[in-house]
């Protein structure tokens, strides 16, 4: 452990290493409750000291040393076992003032890092993370660190946490990166954003060819690739030019999704089934921001094309292709789902995708279809394609979304939402289709288990199919199938569950 | 889409590598094998870093200032050393500017929007900062010699990179955000303000159109949020104003090459807030201000606060905002608009046309070319100048003490503030004048009080120059009034102004400046102050300048030299004057006369006798002078002909008009002027003579023309008028007695002995035989010549008779005409003598002559009254009689002498009288007398008493 740390070279430092080890014998020896309460008030006393002794130091060195008591402190703390394990406000309050440099209070000097020793800082923090060999003591670490606080000391906190994972990224500290993903899905969904921001602006704008770089985290950790996915997804929707991905990161999202579907939803796979998900966090998974950037995409790219006149010409198909690679996969996501929930146990029980999500997206939908419809008025082919293309992913999405449990609402839901998109055939078929089966089931959300599932569709065959499904009265084997099973086990899924 | 590689890019390094890069980096020491970076490295190493952490990105940036401050000093040490030893290190780091010029250009270029602002702030920043810092260098120039600075920044490699990069920054940054890019300079510019005035400089020049209108946007904005307390324009002084001070500061700067371009942005932005606001406005360039009807509303304010803080670009604005001054109803404007008027150093003039016109009620009569203006706005001009004026006022009485009186504490700080208003005014004093004498209802009264402060403020020069313009202009006693007005309230604070004034005046007179009506106007002005309540001062001002007005009295212009005469006619005379200057002007006086004599029809005599009176009563100079003038005068060539004469030539003879004898080609003077040019004796120069050309006949007598009888008598009486009353009036004689009015006055023996020398002079020009006592008759012979030219003068002069009786009258003056008289008499007896008339009324004229020279010399007392008496009997006789009788005179002259000194003073008739007592016994004269009255009793029996002694 002390190698771990930069060594204080000071009288002071040597002194409250001593101390240390001679605590950390006592701590050991004596496990009852309230000798460790003992201890740790101690430390706290040692801690209040250590303000003293700090308050004369330079900056950087100040830092350094707050940080090398603070992972003595969580060391103790852990290995007391005190529950829970939560760092006192007093501590703190030296992070603030030694670390993040809020002024304590109006009389005291306003101390700044420059650049420079801030980026000392970094790469010890880099380091000091790197090293640390317990999950639990760094991510203790970490939240004290950087969970807000509510106070005027986040936004250097967001500073300070945004140039820490930008440089985790860089040179690959994987410890960081894990905790930045769990931080990622503790805070609220605003700040996840402007972090999320911060990297794409440091990797896909600011430096060219950094791109990499970035790309290499779903390797180095997927479960911050996911959580990124899920931010920056949150933070591009679509509706203006400032809040159109870039393509580069574009590209490198549906190459990662490609690569490994799964990737997407490796959050809602790790994350224990609490249900504890802090409010206003962000989704569990990216589905819902994926599925809105594919259904969005041909209007909203259709609307920078007009814009940039025809000056990315060739980037319009290429753009066109990969968000038509992206629904693709996202489907394929959704596909992959009924096994996972049904293994967890939560098949009919868990939204995926909220209906109020989908509600939102099919407003904005129905609001950009009449902006492309007023200002092209004389409709050409292209604006037609591209609104029936929308409407096609939404209904492919939706109908995909229903039949994999993701999407947890009656068609009547559905159809209020929709009432107010401009025709389209598949849409139609989706939201009317099951209908004429079971005209009047009203599938109650709640009661729609795995089991609940199989019952009704013995019943079906007997019911006349419908005119809209007679040409798949051709193929009548997947035709039976399709309401027994989520998903049509006749289809060439590559990524079939179970398969 | 991958962002394309410069060639310098490191292939994708590892995690690994960059680790270790960032380490090496933060240490400086090199990871792997240990040894400390070179500065160079070290460089390498922080571009390696920007360009593959954007982590690291501030820390890389900060690290770079240190490089490029080495390279500054290295730089300045090479050229303070001048030795190239270590040109190969600042080659190196050259070398790496030119690495990071090269990334961060590139960065830009690729994606402006993010990189712009970082490295424009970065760039500014730093350049603030060298420039500070190695300001106090010896090399450096210093700050206030801007082009040598710019030479020396600009030919250092990483401040030029510097300056390249900003202006990238700015060219990429206008198009979407331009205000953040001046944001950043004008604070800098606060910051480091004297040593960073190149930079401004240079981006100035580079992009003057956006550069002045961002800049002028940005300092409205400030104004406008920060600005609010700022409005009272009067107490504003220590306060805080943070960009309005730079801005105003860059264009300042900028005013040297690019006034013409902020002039237009300033009026842009004054007519764009005026004008009514559109939502859309068409003007491209204009970006957010006009939009927000808040910054519209504080443009004007903000451009009054401009022109305010800067006499520079208040000049650019000072005349066109004036037009929109009373359309402002801000009330708390007024205020600053008055300070800015009072501040303005052009325009004044208009500025104060336009508030007077404006705010002079509207009249019936007088209307103008425009219609008159809105009520509303007539007050508020009203309110305007009356406030302007009490300002002024402040201004112009606080001055002298000048401590912190003034809004602004850089115009306090002078010991003698400039008003630049009142400075400009100084040269409108004249239209200033003329408009108050118009006298308009209220619009007199302000200029009037304007002029009172402008001489106030100008101090004795524009005081003087104001009253004599008003002295020149006024037309009437009420506009005249208005002079003295103004001189009572400043005589207070100025002494001797009105001799000031009228020194001014005669300094005017001088250059011609005036024209004659004018000139006109001024006498009479000034002749009707010596009338008014100032007549004291204006008196003795005008005393000690009479002998400049004195050559006015032969102006060309009738009017002016009756507006002299009056002035001089009713100015008091100085107690002490030089006699150059009196006989100036008693020639100029006695010029004057005859002029107006010859002018004749002219009213108001009285005033060019009361002014001859005058000075000749002023001293004997005068009198002498004057009389003498006169006599020449009556007897001068282009005079003559007013008092009946006719012209002579030198030899007395009247000439011949060329058109008379066109045959006579010869006279004797033309002869003699010719003799020895040209040798001529067609006619034998000896053959002319006074009477003719030998051969030719007498010369033809040239046809007397008497112009107009009554025009000469008038004149003659006149003259003699004028003539008496001079010798009368003088005071020469203390003991002369002023009793009795109704009874003339006696003439003066000096003044008469004055006009016999006068006449001697010019009546006989040879000086030979010039005593007084009188030879026997048969020596005239000697002098036959002589008495011919005499005789001819008074046939020529019928005016000498008169001026003659004068003489006698101012006994014993006649004495000193014994030489005149003499040959009279003489060329007389000769004429008597070979008459061969049966009666001497045949010869009208030597009778007259005759009758008036006995007459004459009986009145002076030449001759007792018996002998005196003969010239009675003159015309009843045959001319040898009359002979016989002037012989008789003759005799008893060359027997008593005619000298001065037999004459006694007797002091109860106040003149001389001579006693014939002492003399001879008359009675051996008057036997030829007694013969004659016996041969002709028949005729002459009623005259016999007159003879008896």
């Amino acid at each position: 452990m002390n190698s771990r740390l930069p060594m204080a070279s000071d009288s002071s430092s040597m002194k409250l290493k001593l101390q240390r080890s001679t605590r950390r014998r006592v701590g050991t020896g004596t496990l009852q409750q309230t000798h460790t309460g003992h201890v740790i008030r101690r430390f706290l006393v040692a801690m209040g000291d250590i303000r003293q002794s700090l308050l004369p130091r330079d900056v950087l060195s100040a830092a350094k040393e707050l940080l090398y008591h603070l992972d003595i402190y969580i060391c103790n703390m852990v290995q007391s076992g005190r529950q829970p394990p939560q760092v006192d406000s007093k501590t703190l309050d030296l992070i603030e003032e030694f670390i993040l440099h809020t002024p304590k209070d109006r009389n005291s000097p306003v101390r700044r890092m420059s650049a420079l020793q801030e980026l000392q800082l970094l790469e010890i923090m880099c380091s000091c993370f790197q090293e640390q060999s317990r999950d639990t003591v760094r991510q203790l670490m970490f939240s004290a660190l950087f969970n807000l606080q509510g106070n005027q000391a986040d936004e250097s906190r967001m500073a300070l946490l945004s140039k820490l994972v930008s440089m985790a990224v860089a040179v690959g500290r994987v410890p960081i990166l894990e905790c930045a993903a769990t931080w990622l899905q503790r805070t609220h969904r605003v700040y996840c954003v402007r972090l999320a921001q911060v990297l794409v602006d440091d990797y896909c704008s600011m430096v060219p060819g950094s791109g990499p770089t970035l790309h290499n985290i779903h390797s180095a950790s997927p479960r911050f690739c996911c959580q990124f996915i899920t931010a920056v997804t949150t933070l591009y929707d679509l509706t203006s030019d400032e809040l159109t991905p870039p393509m580069e990161l574009l590209q490198m999202i549906v190459s990662w999704i490609q690569d490994d579907p799964r990737l997407v939803l490796i959050t809602f796979l790790n994350s224990p089934l609490s249900g504890s998900q802090p409010i206003s966090s962000l989704d569990m998974t990216p589905l819902g921001g994926l599925i809105r950037w594919c259904i969005k995409a041909p209007l909203a790219y259709r609307r920078d094309k007009k814009q940039v006149n025809d000056g990315s010409s060739d980037s319009e198909p290429d753009t066109a292709r990969l968000f038509s690679a992206l629904h693709l996969s996202v489907l394929q996501v959704f596909m992959l789902l009924p096994n996972i929930l049904n293994e967890k146990g939560l098949f009919g029980r868990l939204a995926l995708l909220q209906m109020e999500s989908v509600a939102t997206l099919t407003s904005d939908l129905s609001r950009l279809l009449d902006q492309a419809d007023k200002h092209t008025h004389a409709a050409t082919g292209n604006t037609h394609a591209a609104s029936q293309l929308a409407l096609d992913r939404l209904a492919q999405a939706l109908q995909v979304a229903m039949a994999s449990g993701a999407l947890l609402c009656s068609r009547e839901d559905l159809r209020a939402i929709c009432s107010r998109l401009p025709h389209n055939n598949l849409l139609q078929l989706v939201l009317s289709g099951p209908v004429m089966y079971y005209n009047n089931i009203h599938t109650p959300p709640l009661a729609y288990s795995p089991h609940a599932a199989h019952s009704p569709i013995p019943a079906h065959p007997t019911l006349p199919p419908h005119t809209p499904h007679t040409p798949l009265a051709a193929h009548p084997a997947p035709h039976a199938q399709y309401p027994a099973q989520p998903f049509m086990t006749g289809m060439p899924f590559p990524f079939r569950p179970g398969h | 889409m991958q962002s394309p590689h410069s060639h310098t890019a490191p292939a994708a390094l590892s995690t690994q590598e960059l680790s270790q890069e960032i380490k090496s980096f933060i240490s400086g020491v090199d990871a792997v094998q240990g040894r400390k970076l070179s500065v160079r490295e070290h460089a390498r190493c922080a571009v390696r870093l920007l360009r593959s952490v954007p982590a690291c990105r501030g820390a890389v940036l900060e690290h770079l200032r240190g490089v490029y401050d080495e390279h500054v000093s290295t730089f300045l040490h090479n050229l303070e050393t001048e030795g190239n030893a270590s040109s190969g290190a600042t080659s190196n780091l050259e070398d790496i500017i030119q690495e990071v010029h090269g990334v961060l250009s590139e960065f830009i270029r690729l994606n402006p929007r993010a990189w712009a602002p970082l490295v424009s702030t970065w760039a500014v920043d730093l350049l603030g900062q060298l420039s500070s810092k190695h300001a106090g260098r010896r090399v450096a120039p210093h700050s206030s010699s801007l082009n040598e600075l710019l030479q020396l920044w600009m030919s250092c490699a990483a401040t030029r990179s510097l300056m390249e990069s900003y202006s990238q920054c700015l060219a990429a940054m206008l198009a979407w955000c331009p205000d953040a890019c001046v944001d950043a300079l004008l604070d800098t510019s606060v910051k480091h303000s004297p040593h960073f005035d190149w930079v401004v400089a240079h981006i100035g020049s580079a992009f003057p159109g956006t550069i002045i209108s961002r800049v002028l946007a940005c300092g409205l904005k400030d104004f406008c949020s920060h600005g609010a307390k700022d409005q009272g324009p009067l107490v504003e002084k220590g306060s805080r104003v943070p960009k309005i001070g730079s801005v105003v500061g860059i264009l300042g700067h900028l005013a040297a090459h690019h006034s013409d371009s902020i002039r237009k942005e300033l009026l842009r932005m004054f007519q764009e807030s005026l004008a009514p606001s559109t939502p859309l406005s068409p003007s491209s360039s204009s970006t957010s201000w006009e939009a927000s009807p808040q910054l519209r509303r504080a443009a004007v304010p903000f451009l009054l606060q401009l022109a305010a803080m800067s006499p520079n670009l208040f000049g650019a604005v000072s005349s066109e905002l004036v037009q929109g001054l009373p359309r402002e109803e801000l009330d708390n404007m007024l205020g600053l608009a008055v300070h800015l008027i009072s501040q303005s150093p052009t325009g004044g003039a208009r500025v104060l046309r336009f508030l007077a016109d404006t705010a002079t009620p509207a009249s019936v009569i007088i209307s103008g070319p425009t219609p008159s203006p809105h009520e509303g706005v007539r007050e508020g001009c009203d309110r305007l100048l009356q406030m302007l004026l009490l300002h002024l006022h402040k201004l112009v009485f606080n001055r002298s003490e000048g401590s912190d009186v003034g809004p602004f504490g850089s115009a306090s700080s002078q010991p003698q503030r400039v008003i630049p208003f009142l400075e400009e005014l100084r040269s409108h004093v004249a239209p200033l004048c003329a408009e108050t004498l118009r006298l308009e209802r209220k619009r007199h009264l302000w200029l009037h009080q304007l002029l009172c402060l402008l001489s106030v403020y100008g101090g004795p020069s524009v005081a003087t120059e104001t009253l004599c313009q008003l002295l020149t202009q006024a037309r009437n006693p009420e506009e005249l009034a208005l002079a003295w007005q103004l001189h009572a309230t400043l005589s207070s604070c100025m002494a001797g102004l009105v001799p000031a004034a009228v020194a001014h005046c005669v300094a005017q007179i001088h250059t011609h400046t005036l024209g004659w009506r004018q000139l006109r106007q001024l006498l009479l002005n000034l002749a009707a102050a010596l009338q008014s309540s100032m007549a004291a001062q204006i008196g003795s001002a005008v005393s000690v300048h009479l002998h400049d007005f004195g050559p006015l009295l032969l102006h060309g212009d009738p009017a002016v030299s009756h507006a002299a005469v009056r002035l001089l006619s009713c100015s008091p005379l100085p107690r002490t004057a030089s006699p150059a200057h009196l006989l100036l002007l008693s020639r100029a006086a006695v010029t004057h006369f005859f002029l107006a004599l010859r002018r004749r029809g002219e009213a108001g005599k009285t005033g060019r006798v009361l002014l001859l009176t005058r000075f000749a009563a002023y001293s004997a100079l005068t009198l002498k002078a004057i009389l003498q003038q006169l006599v020449e005068g009556a007897l001068h060539k282009g005079n003559a002909e007013l008092f009946g004469g006719q012209i002579a030539d030198m030899s007395g003879a009247p000439v011949a008009s060329p058109s008379v004898s066109p045959d006579l080609g010869a006279s004797l003077l033309d002869i003699n002027c010719r003799f020895g040019t040209t040798v001529n004796f067609s006619g034998s120069v000896w053959s002319v003579f006074h009477a003719g050309v030998i051969g030719k006949g007498l010369k033809p007598r040239t046809a007397a023309n008497l112009p107009d009888p009554s025009g000469v008598i008038q004149n003659i009486q006149t003259l003699l008028a004028v003539i008496v009353q001079c010798c009368s009036s003088s005071s020469l004689n203390g003991s002369q007695s002023p009793s009795d009015p109704e009874e003339p006055p006696p003439i003066n023996a000096e003044a008469a002995k004055v006009i016999a020398v006068t006449l001697v002079e010019n009546v006989c020009p040879d000086v030979a035989n010039g005593e007084l006592s009188w030879p026997p008759e048969e020596h005239a012979r000697t002098t036959v010549e002589r008495d011919i030219h005499i005789r001819r003068c008074f046939e020529a002069h019928p005016v000498l008779f008169p001026l003659l009786q004068v003489v006698a009258a101012g006994r014993p003056a006649l004495c000193y005409c014994s030489a005149v008289l003499r040959g009279l008499l003489a060329t007389l007896l000769s004429h008597w003598e070979g008459s061969r008339e049966a009666s001497s009324t045949d010869s009208p004229w030597h009778l007259q002559a005759s009758c008036l020279l006995v007459s004459c010399m009986g009145e002076g007392q030449l001759l007792p009254p018996v002998l005196a008496n003969v010239h009675e009997a003159f015309a009843h006789l045959t001319p040898f009689e009359v002979r016989l009788l002037l012989l008789a005179v003759w005799e008893y002259v060359r027997g008593n002498g005619p000298l001065p000194q037999k004459f006694v003073f007797s002091s109860d008739k106040g003149i001389f009288c001579r006693d014939f007592s002492r003399d001879g016994d008359v009675s051996r004269y008057v036997a030829p007398i007694h013969s004659v009255l016996h041969k002709n009793i028949d005729r002459l029996g009623h005259l016999c008493w007159r003879f008896q002694l």
